[in-house]
């Protein structure tokens, strides 16, 4: 029997014990008794954001960058449905987020009580899965399941919903030990058989190519990738969410492939004969739109944590369920076996470096005089952050010239929305990635509509001291649909003009934050330097040209390797 | 479209009757029939649906239900091997001309005669859904006034397993 305990009491030991250091909220009338609780708690930092949805995503992105799971909190009602935005955006893309939201006191759920809302309900499409606490005595047992649950097998948001009451009453329940759930046992090992088969058909590729998703990342594997991809001679191609699998300066890297994606890395996805993916989930945006003429040659195989994605989009030859780390592991264990894998994989290996240098070469920067594009800011922060720097991104044009343009160096330094596209998501997210880790360089690379979403948490990484950097390629519009009205819709630019409104410096001046506006190709290092020098968090308002376009890229109804816009690209 | 039916045994937790139903309704399959009852097991139910699909939705679909934490077991019936059973309600309209020709197919189709008034016969009938369809369709030959129906459920059959060799 344990001692007699206060629920909030109890919240915070579990916290404690789940090793929890920081958490991102907002509170409201029904989450003052855990507030409370934290007033004079030394040992987690609680930070106060000034929108609930920032608080998901700063959890959110201090779990990309960590690896451990994000905690964020909110009161009932509107506090808990400003949460949602985040809550999607972290289970789409596989992110360990621990959500707690306040909820009336028991007695009075279901009776349209004040700030009643009904989150349990909310949140079961969204997360991977959610509790409504309806004793004390069930806090512990919930808190530990609930963070098992959102940091294994396929990792997500979990939501726990605290009626006031639960949060005050005490009780002397407080499980110790693992939780066992009887209908959650996510399959990590992978079939020896299958793998066997698998190594097989890699030993034989002529022309290997493996297709690294953020699983890879997740289960912390890319060193192990890298050695597998050296060990076949095998090119590495990327998904949005995979990107820093693979150093992208890496002789085998391609970089990313999809709608968006480079040229090359779509060609070789139509061009290998055997394509290992692994950690993705084939997404349309990186497959395209014909799901037929992906990789229509090649043997396929397809490893993921989450058998449901196993056959969903695209039909493989070689489905595998199981931890990335351990099947790559068990991979080079299997191929080392066969002698006859030191058959020269080098012709193959050259082929790719050689598509590799090429890509970079039609990459060189477009660039009239001294005024600024994306291309050339972008290439000007490759050279100005270490390799050890974080990188987030909000969504549209600014995510897709960062996911192009920015060389990522190592795992979990680049950090975007990719299931759910998020605008707004890349701020916070770079806030919470500071609190990770705060001696990194972090910088969001952001638009202008995206940013004035979540400009409000200025305030946040003033008080709170988070000096990240925001570098707003500024084109005075919603690029990213601007373009597409440009290519696909006559030109009209319905409601996606921005204009010159608000002024981003004074913005941020406004919050004691440091703002400079760039208008020329050679103040941009400068600018950076003041940012990162200024020691508080900071705007870069760079004013690009309004009307660019992130190409090549694949039309609507496209397929994956007949892009619209090569004309730079000299392998066309 | 063939119909599958899918039995699923679910801890008893609140909102695990949606949290599965959800599944099916946002990936968008639909629910033809669902029953949902005590278990043999204490603290889990058994929940029976009937939808439609080819044998690759399915295996999504089974994959999905797996998924979702309450659920402890996903079964898909084999039709061939199970024994499928619907319990129908319905009330016919029977005068004094057609009493005994109703009377007559309910007593072919083993239904039980439950109520009686002047103008309606009520019967109850517990079968294999398909005998049940076609129980329905002859009686609407006489009106149908009302019809309610539970939904499938079904066990799978036990196949002795052959002894030595
Ligand atoms: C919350 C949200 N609303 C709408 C969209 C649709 N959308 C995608 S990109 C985009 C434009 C983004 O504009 P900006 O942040 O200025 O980036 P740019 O494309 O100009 O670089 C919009 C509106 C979205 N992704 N997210
Ligand atoms: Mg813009």
């Amino acid at each position: 029997m344990t001692e007699e305990l206060k629920g909030t009491e109890i919240i915070v030991k579990c916290l404690k014990e789940e090793n929890v250091k920081n958490i991102f909220g907002f509170p409201g009338g029904q989450l003052i008794p855990l507030y409370d609780r934290l007033y004079d708690e030394t040992d987690i930092r609680s930070i106060l954001v000034r929108h609930e949805q920032g608080a998901a995503h700063a959890a959110d992105g201090y779990a990309r960058a960590s690896g451990d799971p994000g905690v964020c909190m909110a009161t009932s009602g509107p506090g808990a449905t400003n949460l949602v935005t985040g809550l999607l955006n972290a289970t789409m893309d596989s992110i360990p987020v621990v959500a707690f939201t306040a909820q009336v006191p028991t007695k009075a759920i279901g009776t349209d009580a004040f700030q009643e809302a009904d989150t349990f309900g909310i949140t079961m499409p969204i997360t991977k899965h959610n509790f409504l606490v309806k004793s004390t005595d069930m806090l512990s047992w919930t808190i530990k399941g609930a963070f098992k649950i959102a940091n294994t097998g396929r990792k997500g948001a979990v939501v726990i919903d605290l009626p006031n009451d639960v949060q005050q009453k005490t009780s002397k329940e407080y499980y110790r030990g693992e939780i066992k759930f009887t209908g959650y046992n996510p399959n990590i090992v992978p079939n020896p058989l299958q793998l066997k088969r698998i190594a097989q058909k890699l030993v034989e590729a002529e022309r290997p190519l493996i297709l690294a998703g953020g699983g890879v990342i997740q289960a912390n594997a890319s060193d192990d990738l890298r050695t597998l991809a050296e060990y076949l001679g095998a090119g590495v191609a990327t998904t949005l969410m995979g990107k820093g699998v693979i150093p992208e300066n890496h002789p085998l890297s391609l970089g990313m492939i999809g709608m968006h994606g480079r040229l090359c890395a779509n060609r070789m996805i139509n061009n290998c004969d055997v394509l290992l993916a692994i950690g993705c989930r084939f997404s349309d945006r990186a497959t395209g739109w014909s799901l037929e003429s992906f990789a229509p040659d090649a043997i396929k195989i397809h490893c993921d944590i989450d058998s449901s994605e196993l056959n969903k989009n695209i039909l493989v030859d070689f489905p595998l369920v199981g931890d990335a780390k351990l099947v790559i592991r068990d991979l080079i264990k299997f191929i080392k076996k066969y002698e006859d894998v030191k058959k020269d994989t080098n012709i193959w290996g050259k082929r790719v470096n050689q598509l590799h240098n090429m890509c970079e070469e039609c990459e060189v920067v477009k660039c009239r005089g001294d005024s600024l594009t994306p291309e050339v800011i972008i290439k000007e922060i490759n050279k100005f952050l270490d390799d050890n720097a974080i990188v987030t991104t909000e969504v549209g044009q600014n995510q897709m010239f960062a996911a192009h343009y920015y060389v990522t160096k190592k795992p979990r330094q680049f950090i975007s929305s990719g299931g759910l596209g998020t605008m707004g998501f890349g701020f916070p997210a770079a806030i919470g990635a500071k609190v990770a880790k705060p001696e990194k360089q972090v910088l969001d690379i952001a638009g202008d509509g995206s940013f004035i979403m979540v400009c409000q948490e200025l305030a946040t990484a003033m008080t709170e001291n988070i000096p990240v950097v925001v570098a707003i390629l500024n084109n005075s519009y919603l690029g990213m649909v601007r373009q597409w009205q440009e290519l696909f819709w006559d030109k009209r630019y319905s409601k996606t003009k921005l204009g010159t409104i608000p002024d981003f410096v004074k913005l941020a001046e406004s919050f004691g934050a440091y703002g400079e506006r760039v208008e020329k190709v050679s103040d941009i290092r400068n600018s950076l330097k003041n940012a990162f020098d200024s020691g508080v968090v900071s705007v870069l308002d760079f004013k690009v040209e309004s009307e660019t376009n992130i190409l090549p890229m694949v039309p609507p109804g496209g397929k994956i390797d007949e892009m619209i816009g090569v004309e730079r690209c000299r392998h066309k | 479209m063939p119909t599958q039916i899918i039995s699923v045994l679910v801890e008893d937790e609140a909102g695990s009757l949606t949290r599965m139903s959800g599944m099916f309704s946002r990936r968008g399959i639909n629910i033809h029939s669902l029953t949902v009852s005590p278990s043999e097991k204490e603290g889990m139910s058994r929940m029976t649906i009937v939808t439609t699909g080819d044998e690759r939705e399915i295996e999504k679909v089974e994959k999905q239900l797996n998924k979702l934490i309450e659920i402890v077991k996903v079964n898909i019936l084999d039709k061939n091997t199970s024994v499928v059973r619907d319990l129908c309600l319905l009330k016919v309209y029977a005068d004094k001309e057609n009493r005994a020709e109703v009377i007559e197919i309910a007593n072919a189709f083993k239904s039980n005669i439950v109520d009686i008034s002047i103008r309606t016969i009520t019967l109850e009938i517990a079968a294999d859904p398909r005998d049940i369809d076609r129980f329905v369709e002859l009686m609407k030959n006489f009106g149908i006034k009302e019809l309610f129906r539970t939904g499938v459920t079904a066990i799978s059959r036990d196949v002795e397993k052959k002894s030595g060799g």
